[in-house]
This record gives structure tokens, sequence and C-alpha cells, in this order.
């Protein structure tokens, strides 16, 4: 500003350099950073206008019960997940139990039960004369927030074990061997050396689970625990003041943000690498007799909690209700909840992988820097989302309805909203992540000299990622499409609202039969959520194995 | 690769073919319902609408906030015909909102009393459920028991069960009783019943009725609906839970035990009115009257038309008619009134 002319110059310069660095790659990722960034503008932009007018009242009356609980949450859910998923995947990878093979993708299972199920299934297992009354012969009450930190943290840990497991199975033999030549101890080796070693992996897993848990609204209504999320709820709803609800999802958003990046600069100041190539698995000790069964022991109870009890559950109801509940249509819904997955499955790892690359070849740096904000979707509770998507949607059609009225004068219908698009789309932002983090990873793994020496053959970028990169990345690809599957399968707040007419999935499905206090009858479309969320998780176990 | 690509392509195919369908053809007869209830009784009532006139009925099943909140986004050009809601609260927001129009039929006007309706006939209620208490008849005698503001009583200390305040039928009783006296009445009411309540609320309502049964309270307020349903239960021992119960209608001699309502209004820019209008007559006529009645337990509300048989059996009662528009009018000041008291 001292020198308008320099201050001319300089941003001629770079204007110029801009023009200069940019290529189609910019271009398109600057269509995919704003075509994803939307409806996370419009909710930002919306919470510029402050809260409604309940503010004062909510700060006074309820925030602190919301950040007490929601606090409480995230930390035991955190601590439960990281022991049930570390001491599994530990286990299963370094001893000689029995059926560690099976286990293997076992104690993957959970995750394909939605967190609201298990929840109800617990609750009624626990429940005047269910399971565990009959049984055992008294009653624990489970609906408390330790019960529904027992329920996030059964059916969550997955998302460490997998993380971790995949570190430990392929990253720390010479690690181990090592640390066993100068004489350490078999818990030494895992504290002080593997545990540190690993924690990128865990808190990677770590961090979804925790924007699951603040994400969770199901379990923690039925629960009677009130937290952030369920606040916005209220705001919105009960105090009819969307702009509380946006503000108060803003500052979740804000908290997030603030946690993941804590946890990245505080990596990046200690380095974490391997430079040993050519890994070799973890050789499985033995064990004595008593440990095997110990061990064993340990590691099958997440899968016991997580999966066979609220299984079992969910049968016993089904098999009340299964002559009301199946009829034709049933299989209708099945069919359009597995259709709408597969294709929002599809679509979101193609946009990941589009994001990817034209992040990677685009020469501008400061757009690259953009990249991350495909990942923010993950962390906004669904139904913020669907606003989110609602507005500027509605914009764009009744513009384009006005449009054809005044000008042509043709009535139209909708274009956009109330179609399977809009949902599709809201289903890419929601999971952009999910699909974007495994594809991520794999690519930058990626060993440069086989893409380098085809550029030098004067190949083109595109043609190189079809012939070298994308077989590589299948794996990574394949895994990112079905973890983006089964969470569509369960999805609901984003479904609820956005769905088209005559579209149901099950999800929906269970949810009216729930909401109407007819969880039995939400059982047995919630089995079939289940059992469509197990094939392709033991498929995806089958190629982590494999790779 | 082929196999995985013809795999997507039927299956975008069953998305498409699906949603051709849905697209508003102006000459087809079509009435789109959005609505909060998702009962089967609702759903062969919708088919035997179609059948006999004729029209299509297009249904949006999702809670009534987010249908309401999707209505106001849409605006003008929202294909919603019909809203239909199971609370008055939901409807009078809806009417503040712009989102509802007045309709003009004698049917309904005749058929529905006038304090189950919205004044400028905006909305109208199809069914009726009370809020009563449940006692258990081994620790309650039914005299010790009189009316809502009597819970707040010493002598129910720990054992009053009843649900979170986030629940739209306690704030409807809520918004009942600053109606009938004043915000600071009724933020005393709640922190009395606060102190008597037996545990911190969860659950729903039929989890009430079970904490009951197995001995956590002696009374719960509840919902006639909820009981009916528990009632007629798969599970043995939810049948078992609902006979361990009694019904009691409170404050008979004042006022009238609270009702509640599900209800239907005709959107304020429905494409379809006239469908909509006939819709919502079909509805409230003896013969659909009577399909809520029997499959549902739900109180009619024509009075042509007498509650099942398990809804007669708790006996006939005095209801509270204040005109459901208060309900909606008082409800915000109702869940800050909850708030205050510290009702989760």
């Amino acid at each position: 500003m001292l020198n308008p002319i320099l201050n001319g110059i300089t941003m001629k310069q770079i204007l110029l350099k801009i023009l200069r660095d940019s290529n189609k790659w910019s271009i398109i990722l600057l269509t995919i950073v704003l075509f994803v960034s939307i409806p996370i503008l419009s909710i930002a932009f919306n919470a510029l206008n402050g809260p409604g007018e309940s503010w004062g009242h909510i700060v006074h009356n309820m925030l602190p019960n919301y950040l007490k609980n929601s606090f409480w949450l995230v930390f035991g859910t955190s601590m439960l997940t990281l022991f049930f998923g570390i001491s599994s995947a530990w286990i299963v990878s370094r001893y000689q139990i029995p059926f560690a093979k099976q286990l293997q993708w076992l104690l993957i299972l959970p995750l394909a039960i939605p967190s609201y199920i298990t929840a109800y299934a617990y609750a009624g297992f626990f429940d005047y004369a269910g399971f565990f009354e009959k049984i055992i012969g008294f009653r624990v009450d489970i609906m408390n927030i330790y019960g529904l930190i027992f329920i996030l943290s059964i059916s969550l840990y997955p998302y460490v074990f997998v993380a971790s497991r995949a570190f430990f199975v392929n990253q720390s033999n010479n690690i181990i061997e090592a640390s066993k030549i100068l004489g350490a101890s078999e818990r030494k080796t895992f504290f002080k050396l593997i545990l540190p070693l690993a924690r990128p992996a865990f808190i990677g897993g770590l961090i979804l689970v925790i924007m699951e848990v603040l994400n969770d609204y199901g379990a923690a209504k039925y629960y009677g625990i009130n937290t952030f999320t369920t606040g916005i709820f209220r705001a919105w709803f009960s105090l009819e003041e969307p702009e509380t609800a946006i503000y108060l999802s803003v500052i979740l958003l804000v908290t997030i943000l603030l946690f993941i990046i804590l946890e990245k600069k505080q990596r990046k100041n200690t380095a974490y690498f391997n430079s040993v190539k050519n890994h070799t698995e973890v050789r499985k000790l033995e064990l004595s007799k008593k440990w095997r069964y110990i061990l064993f022991f340990v590691a099958i109870v997440p899968f016991l909690l997580g999966f066979v009890i609220p299984l079992l559950q969910l049968l016993f109801w089904a098999f009340l209700t299964y002559k009301d509940v199946f009829t034709t249509s049933f299989f209708t819904i099945a069919l359009q909840s597995l259709s709408i997955s597969l294709v929002s499955a599809v679509c979101t790892v193609s946009f990941a992988l589009i994001f990817i690359y034209a992040s990677k070849w685009n020469r501008l740096q400061f757009l690259k820097s953009f990249e991350k904000i495909g990942v923010l979707g993950y962390a906004i509770p669904g139904a913020v989302i669907a606003v989110g998507i609602l507005i500027p949607s509605l914009f764009l059609d009744k513009s384009i309805v006005m449009f054809f009225k005044n000008n042509l004068d043709i009535k139209i219908g909708f274009l956009i909203n109330g179609t399977v698009l809009i949902l599709i789309y809201a289903f890419i932002i929601r999971y952009l992540a999910v699909a974007y983090s495994p594809i991520e990873a794999s690519s930058l793994k990626l060993n440069n000299t086989l893409v380098d020496a085809s550029k030098l053959l004067g190949k083109s970028n595109v043609f190189t990622f079809f012939k070298i990169e994308l077989p590589i990345l299948k794996p990574a690809i394949l895994s990112g499409c079905i973890l983006v599957f089964v969470d569509v399968m369960k999805e609901l707040p984003l479904t609820l609202i956005l769905k088209p007419y005559h579209i149901n999935t099950l999800a929906v499905k269970a949810y009216e039969y729930a909401s109407d206090e007819l969880i039995a009858e939400a059982a047995l479309p919630s089995l079939f959520i289940i059992l469509t969320g197990i094939l392709p998780i033991v498929f995806l176990n089958r190629l982590i194995s494999k790779s | 690769m082929k196999k995985i690509l013809s795999i997507l392509l039927l299956s975008v195919l069953i998305i498409s073919c699906k949603s051709e369908k849905k697209e508003p053809v102006e000459k087809e007869q079509e009435v789109n319902i959005y609505t909060h209830r998702h009962y089967k009784p609702d759903q062969e009532l919708f088919a035997q609408f179609e059948k006999e006139t004729g029209i299509k009925v297009n249904v949006v099943n999702a809670s009534a906030d987010e249908l309401i909140q999707k209505m106001s986004l849409e605006g003008e050009q929202s294909p919603a015909d019909v809203l239909i809601t199971v609370d008055a609260g939901r409807l009078v927001r809806a009417k503040n909102n712009g989102l509802l129009q007045s309709v003009k039929s004698e049917f309904l006007e005749e058929t529905i009393p006038s304090h189950l309706k919205d004044e400028d006939n905006q909305w109208f209620a199809l069914t009726k459920r009370a809020r009563v208490v449940v006692y258990n008849p081994d620790n309650v005698k039914a005299e010790d028991l009189s009316t809502y503001e009597a819970l707040t009583d010493d002598k129910w200390k720990n054992k009053i069960l009843i649900r979170s305040s986030s629940n739209i039928y306690n704030q409807s009783l809520m918004a009942s009783i600053i109606a009938n006296s004043d915000e600071a009445t009724a933020v005393k009411w709640a922190e009395g019943i606060v102190a008597n309540m037996a545990r911190s609320p969860k659950g729903n309502d039929r989890d009430q009725i079970k904490a009951v049964v197995a001995g956590e309270g002696d009374l719960a307020v509840v919902n006639t609906y909820y009981i009916g349903k528990l009632l007629n239960s798969k599970n043995a021992d939810e049948v078992k839970a609902g006979e361990g119960i009694k019904v009691f209608f409170p404050n008979q001699e004042g006022r009238g035990a609270h009702v509640n309502v599900s209800g239907a209004g005709v959107a304020k820019y429905a494409p379809n009115k006239v469908n909509a209008i006939k819709f919502m007559e079909f509805l409230a006529s003896e013969k659909a009257q009577k399909v809520f009645a029997k499959a549902n337990y739900e109180y009619p509300v024509n009075t042509k038309v007498m509650p099942s048989e398990l809804l007669q059996s708790w006996g006939s009662f005095k209801e509270d008619t204040l005109p459901l528009s208060k309900l909606g009018e008082n409800n915000k000041k109702a869940v800050l009134a909850f708030d205050a008291a510290s009702w989760k």
C-alpha cells in the first residue's frame, strides 16, 4: 500500500505467474473445490448472520451441559476404542492364537451395524424382561452416559483396529527384531517402540471415531444424553431457530478442525519413517496354552460385544415381527438401497480420484491447499449438510423455474431437488473423506520411478494414470468404494431430508419403525443393512491381506 | 470390469426407473402428501383413496420438522399438497410460517369439533391421543391421583417416570399448562416433576411403562397410543408389561385430560388443491376414521365413530377443550420452561 506502483507491479506479476503456471488441471481442481465447498460455504455464510434470539438462553442453561457431555463422550469413547482396537489388532497380528485368521475380519464387522441400532439392541438386551435379566437374574441400567460410551466404543473401535493392524502387519517386523536383539522385553518393545510408532496410524482411525461420536444423534437421544448434536437438533426443531442450530454446528466444526490441525502439527515435530524398504510380515509368536486362550479371549470380546450380542437381539426381534414387516415392498426398498449406495460409492470414489490427481497435476501451489476442504463434509452433521445443500440448490431450481415461466411461459417442476441426483451429490460431500483418505495414503506411498519413466517416454498424465497408477491403486480404490457403500447404506438424516418420492432406503424404513416406538419391527430392515455391510467388509479384508 | 460396469448400469436403471414415475405429470390426477405418519393403516387408506378416486397418492415420509423445513425452503414451487403431522404444535408452526392455506369444506367444518381445528380452517385434526398417567396398581390407588399439577406433590418423590423434554408430547402438555396458568407456574411445575422423577429422563413412552412394571417408579406419564401399541406387541413380555399397569385420566374435575392430535393441512402453494381437500375429507370420513380407530389405537375425531374396544375399556373421559392452536403458540415457551427447570 506504501507504493501503489510497486504494488501494481506485484499484483500484475502474481497474475502473470498464475496464468503461466495454470493448466487445465488447475481449472478442473478449482471447479471441484467449488462444487464441494458450496454446501459448506452456504452454511458458513449463514453462520455469519449470528445465532437466533435464544442464544443467550442456550449459553446460560444448556451449553455447559452440552460441552461437558460431549467432552466425556469423546474422551471415554476415544480411550475405549483405542484399547479395544489396538489390543485386538496387536494380538491378531503378533501372536499365534486360535482362529487368528478369521478374527482379522470378524473384528471389523461391528462397522456394519449403525451405532443407533446397536444402542437400541442393547437397550432391549438389558431391558425389563430382556435377555440379560432372564439369563443373569437382575437388571443393569445401560441407558446413561457410561452405557452410551460403551455402545459407541464397541461399534466404532474397528476404525482404530483396521488402521493399527495395517501398521502392525506391514511395518513392525524390523523394529521388533531389532528391539529383541538388543534384549528388550516383549512388553517394553510394545510400549516403548511399537505403540509410539503406530501413532499416526491409530490417530487416523481415532479421528474418524471422534467425528462419528460427535455426529451421533439417534443413540444419544434415546439414552437421554444431551450432546452438542442433540442440542443442534433441539435448537433447530424445538426452538425453531435454524440459525442457532447452524451457529452451533459451525462451533462444533471449528473445534474439530482445530483438533485435527493440532494433532497434525504435533505429529510433524516427530518424524516417523521406516527406512528399510522390503518389509516382511510380523513373525508370529508362539504362546503357552494358557496365554493362547487368554489372548484369544481378549481379542474376541470386542467382536462378541459389538456384533454378536446386538445381532442376536435383532434376530430375536426379527423372528417376532417378520410376518408384518417382510412384504414385497421390502424387496423394492432393499434393491433401491443397494443401488443408491453402489452408485454413490462409485461417484464418490471417482470424485476423490479426480480431486487427488487434479491437485497433483496442477502447478499452482495455493490451489493445492484447498484440497483439504473435501474432507470437511465428514465432520458436519448430516442434517446440517442437507440444509447447506438445500439452500443453494433450491435457489438454482427456483431461478430455472422462474426463467422458464417468465421467458418461455412454460411451467416446469424442480429439475434438481427431489431427484436422486441431489441425494447422490449430498453423499459425495458427506463421504468424500472416507474415499479420499485411503486413496491419498496409497498414492503417496506409490513409487514414482515408474510414473517418471512413463512421462520420460512422452506419455501423458492421464495415460500414465490409467496404465500405471490405477492398477496399483486398485485395492485402495476398492476399499474406499466399500467404506462409502457401507456408510451410505446406514445413512439417515441426509436421506430423510433429500430423498425423492418413491425411493426409500432400509435405514429410513428402520427409522420409521423405531420412531414410532416399534423397535422390534425395525430389526428386519436393520438386519438387511448389516447383511449388505458384511459381504463388502469381508471382501475388503481379503483385499487388504493380499496387498 | 465388465461385470462391475453392468451391475453399475443396472443400479442406475433401478434408481432412474423409479424416479421417472414421480415426475409430476399434470394430466394425471395426483396428490402429494408430506407426512410424519408412517403407519400401516395409513398406507392402506392411501391405497383405498387411490382406488376410489383414481387420484394417485405420492408420499414423502419424514419427521414433521424436516418436512416443514423442506416446505419453507421450497417456497412457491413446493410440490406438497397436504402436510400431515402427529401433533398440533407443528401444524401451528407450519401455519405461522405461512405454509398452509385456509380451505372451504363444509364436511370438515361440520365433522371436526372446533377446538380440534384451526380457527382459520388451515388445519384439521384427524385423530386424537390423550396424555395420561399410568400407574402400578400394587402400589398406587386411583384415588391417590388427581391432576397433572398434583404430581409435584412430595408423596411422589422418586416415583415418577417421564421421558425427555425434547419429546413433542411433553412439550404440548407443558404448553397446555402454560395456557392454563402462566410461565412462572409452569417452570415451578416442571421443577416439581424433576424433583419427583424416579430416574433421569430417557427412552420412549413404552420404556416408561416397562420401567413402572419393573418397579423403577410407581407412575408414568404416557400417550394412550403407545399403551395400545404395547398391549399389541409381538413380544409376550411387552404385552405383560402393558397388562401390569392401569390408566388414569387426570384433571377430570377440572379442565380435562390433555389431548394431542394428528392432523393435516393443505399446503399454501398446493398444486393439486382440489385433490388435497378431497383427500382430507376422505381421511375424516367415517370409513377412514374407523380404520384409524381400529388399527392404530387412536381416538377418532369424527364423533360418529366409536374408539376401539381397548380404548373404550379404559373408560370415557373428559378432554381439555383448550384450542389446540394454543399448544403451538406456547411451544417455544414450553421448551424454554423445561430448560429453566433442567428437565433433560
